[in-house]
């Protein structure tokens, strides 16, 4: 046995002339470098935005969601081929450290151990993994070809030139190994493999001259991919990280921006890719194509033109097809600028957010949708008549709804409900909403909120007449004047009012109050009602001993769920209140739209695109008798959906507030 | 061309049934918690003439009689881009009747100076009346057409589309004319841009006294004496649910047939 103290190889063996090889590393970075120059000189172009704060939760994100990959992982498919290559790449890439620390700077580590556990053993082992992954990718590609995939010239020639640069290696490490008769080759099992096959078949001076020729051609693999990637996809190695690092931190509910109107030049909302930030800009050169958001959207699946990823791609490809003047790109409104930008796609979006949670490199796609209606609603006045008819009524009643015959108070007819004006003193505010307080069908659902927190004992009141909507449609439609306004109104009504704690059965206010009213001086403790009757049972203030007969299935309302992140409280209501429950294929954070957010419940679907029939699908395949909501607008779109498809089942939509209530009753009628 | 479009401001008429109340005292609706908007038929007046507008060019001059309120109407009219704003102050009687709101616009639109075409709304969504239009060129002397919902410029004067029972009658015009609009698929007002909302705000708008359009102010504080109103109530739907007795079913039918006589001979 050799003292394994001694271990090492030698590096560059017969090449000569390797300066050739700086030379071409130069030159190689250099190229990567102006492509590198080029992205750069485009975000500037874009509006600024502080994205560099908290640098500590920054970098728990980085190293979650870059290092380990945290969101690409959720695709198993894609989780393997990718840490396949990924993994490799960072290896491959410290070896490569290692050997120039060792050889050219002459720090001796490369020796021993070291050298044949890492250097030999488990770089070899990741070198054939990136093998692997690229062959595994490449069935994706050929064979399984899912349709979230963009297929491109680009991405074959990408897998081809890793699989070449992984080969090549594998060649050069065998022939070295056999043709120096390295004692320690063993210890790279796939090198090893090659030299004792290319043993029967070549000369020793074959094998001398082959690894002569493919060094150079390695190498010039290599540089050629470090000078081509940034003009690729491929530069989401860097953008990647960096849009990791700079993605927004507070749940996806704050991510929208305030406008100033008193500094009225800028366009209102986005009318051209320099109005967007330099963050939006960088986001088209950090997707990787993976089509995932496309893949989660509502409108998408349902058949619908709106597809986040290609307005992501379309813009990129607008801004490089600008060549050497991509500022081109940068005078024609974005809106109708690229078919995936076309303006009745932006109308379709229910700004549920899972384009966002989909994206491995937290690319925000829905903002941009944002933007882009803004600028369509408040430069151009340009929108589906529906949604004018609601913003109009904001306008001058408050509420969204044409035409509605109720008061704000109807709901409430026979039951002992303090007005705020006379009840100063309550504890909460239950904030009704205009959907709870004006459609008939969600009337029940705040009535049964109401006797729930009052059988609790909880002192509340509502605004009564006083109350006006949060300002949400208009956001979610683009009016952000119009939300501006109701805000600041509100804002001072309840501030005036002194509250402090305000609790409402609609996601979509919870949002708005939660996350939105901050920013202009309303802050307040908002609870959603399934949280806060939630804590009423938990505190024994709400007992049951009575369960609703029935298994119980939960839809997750985007704003409460995948926006805030509330996913427990509604679901922890089912499970004591009902028989059983069971969840649906998307759910959670995976959870899949009703259809009836960002304004989408004033707009009349094609018949054969209605994302509340595709969600009632997939809630009556888990074969419950309840589909349970938490929002009115999610009752609305699903039951309208389960009507249309149940057939003869008898399948109910309820609040969870509701099946709440229907226990208590059942238990006092006994 | 210079187009006046007068303008009315009312009590919402989308509020719900139940929230309506009247004071039988003042003899009007109770505002509540309604908001005022802009008569209906008024905005649809407002939306022909900027049509007209970019065909023909010219100016328009939102024109609004109201208390000071009225002040919304105008600035929503220079959002959707009307060029000026004109607000005759009502600082008397709340709802004035047809034909002193017509005198003081006759007067307000004299005081403007030349004019070609006036338009208002057929009727408001409030009192529903429908004289104002009419009234008005009576007072300043020129020709009315009535329920137009289209003009177009012709070789020699307006081509003015109206409706009727049965369909549509087309006339020739000369200016200065009045035309009361009605309502179209075409005519629908536009909702007016953001940034158009903004700079409406910095508009300036004119403002009048009934003593300086020279009427005699104190008959319109007192809201005319063209009409009284005498009464108002909201009208009272009454179900009455009655059952037909008798042993035998010829009884019962006897008896059902004799009850609808009397009741419709009630009637």
């Amino acid at each position: 046995m050799i003292d394994q103290q001694i271990a090492t190889r030698q590096v560059l063996w017969n090449i000569t002339h390797d300066w050739v090889m700086y030379v071409l590393f130069a030159v190689s970075l250099a190229i990567a470098g102006y492509g590198i120059y080029l992205r750069l000189s485009i975000w500037r172009r874009g509006v600024a935005v502080d994205r560099f704060d908290r640098p500590a939760e920054r970098i728990k994100l980085l190293l979650r969601h870059a290092l380990l990959q945290g969101r690409t992982v959720r695709e198993r498919y894609a989780a393997i081929f990718h840490s396949f290559i990924f993994t490799g790449f960072i290896i491959l890439f410290i070896a490569t450290t290692v050997v120039m620390l060792d050889h050219r700077f002459g720090i001796p580590i490369m020796r021993g151990a070291f050298y044949l556990y890492f250097q030999s053993f488990v770089v070899d082992v990741f070198g054939a993994m990136v093998l692997v992954g690229v062959g595994i990718a490449t069935v994706r590609r050929a064979v399984i070809r899912p349709k979230k995939l963009v297929y491109t010239d680009e991405a074959l020639r990408i897998l081809a030139l890793i699989f070449l640069m992984a080969l090549t290696g594998f060649l050069i490490e065998g022939w070295r190994i056999a043709a120096t008769n390295d004692p320690w080759g063993a210890w790279s099992p796939f090198g090893y493999l090659v030299a004792r096959l290319s043993e029967s078949l070549m000369s020793v001076e074959t094998m001398t001259t082959a690894h002569l020729w493919t060094w150079w051609l390695h190498s010039a693999l290599v540089f050629g991919f470090i000078a081509w990637a940034p003009y690729t996809k491929l530069i989401h190695i860097l953008t990647g990280p960096l849009n990791i690092y700079t993605a927004r931190l507070d749940p996806s509910g704050v991510i929208l921006k305030t406008l100033d109107f008193e500094n009225q030049d800028a366009p209102l909302g986005v009318k051209t890719l320099a109005n967007f930030t330099w963050k939006d800009l960088a986001d088209f050169d950090a997707c990787t194509e993976c089509g995932r958001c496309t893949q989660v959207c509502p409108a998408n699946t349902v058949g619908k033109s709106l597809s986040p990823r290609d307005i992501i791609l379309d813009l990129r490809d607008l801004i490089r097809a600008g060549g050497s003047d991509p500022m081109l790109a940068f005078e024609q409104p974005v809106v109708n600028a690229v078919p995936a930008t076309a303006a009745e796609a932006l109308w379709e979006c229910t700004t549920c957010g899972a384009c966002m949670e989909a994206c491995p490199v937290f690319i925000e796609q829905m903002p941009k949708i944002l933007d882009l209606r803004r600028f369509q609603v408040m430069e151009e006045s340009d929108f589906p008549e529906t949604m004018q008819e609601a913003i109009t009524s904001l306008e001058s009643r408050g509420h969204p709804f044409r035409g509605t015959q109720s008061t704000r108070v109807d709901w409430a007819e026979g039951l002992n409900v303090s007005i705020m004006a006379d009840a100063r003193d309550a504890d909460v505010l239950f904030w009704v909403g205009c959907g709870g307080a004006l459609i008939e069908r969600n009337q029940k659902v705040v009535r049964a909120t109401a006797r729930l927190l009052e059988k609790a004992g909880v002192r509340f009141a509502i605004l009564g007449r006083e109350e006006k909507c949060t300002g949400d449609p208009a956001r979610r439609i683009g009016n952000e004047f119009l939300y501006d306004m109701m805000v600041r109104e509100n804002v001072d009504l309840l501030n005036g009012y002194g509250v402090k704690q305000i609790v409402t059965s609609c996601p979509h206010c919870f949002n708005t109050f939660l996350n939105e009213y901050p920013q202009f001086g309303g802050r307040f403790e908002v609870w959603h009602h399934s949280e806060f009757l939630s804590k009423l049972i938990e505190d024994g203030r709400l007992a049951l001993s009575e369960k609703l007969d029935a298994s119980v299935t939960f839809h997750d309302p985007c704003y409460l769920g995948r926006h805030n992140g509330r996913f427990d409280a509604p679901r922890q209501i089912v499970r004591i209140a009902s028989r059983s429950s069971v969840e649906m294929a998307q759910t959670r954070e995976n959870g899949f739209c009703c259809g009836g957010g960002g304004g989408m419940s004033f707009v009349d679907e094609p018949k054969d695109k209605r994302v509340n029939q595709e969600r009632a699908r997939q809630a009556l395949e888990t074969g419950a008798d309840v589909v349970a909501v938490g929002c009115p607008f999610c009752m609305t779109m699903l039951e309208d959906g389960i009507n249309a498809r149940k057939g003869d089942r008898d399948v109910r939509v309820m609040d969870v507030a509701e099946i709440l209530w229907q226990t208590m009753e059942v238990e006092s009628k006994k | 061309m210079n187009i006046i479009v007068c303008l009315k401001q009312i009590l919402d008429p989308e509020v719900p049934a139940r929230d309506f109340r009247i004071d039988a005292e003042k003899k009007e609706a109770v505002r509540g918690t309604a908001n005022l908007v802009t008569n209906i038929f008024c905005e649809n007046a407002l939306e022909t003439a900027l049509q007209l507008r970019e065909k023909t060019g010219g100016r328009i001059t939102a024109l609004v009689f109201a208390p000071e309120s009225g002040e919304d109407a105008l600035r929503k009219a220079l959002a959707m881009k009307a060029d000026e704003a004109v607000l005759v102050i009502n600082d008397g009687h709340p709802h004035p009747d047809p034909l002193a709101v017509a005198h003081v616009l006759a007067a307000a639109i004299s005081k403007i100076g030349v004019f070609d075409l006036v338009m208002v709304g057929r009727e408001s969504g409030d009192w529903g009346v429908g004289q104002t239009g009419g009234l008005l060129a009576e007072e300043l002397g020129v020709p009315c057409i009535s329920f137009v919902d289209n003009l177009e410029n012709g070789t020699d004067g307006l081509i003015v589309t109206r409706q009727t029972d049965n369909g549509w009658e087309k006339a020739r015009s000369t200016t200065p004319l009045v035309v009361t609009i009605t309502n179209n698929e075409y005519n629908v007002p536009r909702i007016p841009k953001t940034r158009d909302i903004m700079m409406s705000a910095r508009q300036p708008i004119t403002r009048l006294t009934l003593d300086e359009i020279g009427v005699d102010a104190a008959s319109i504080r007192a809201g005319g004496n063209y009409y009284e109103i005498v009464d108002i109530s909201i009208p009272v739907k009454e179900v009455t649910c009655e059952f037909v007795t008798g042993d035998s079913l010829d009884e019962r039918v006897d008896q059902f047939a004799k009850r609808i006589i009397e009741v419709t001979q009630a009637l």
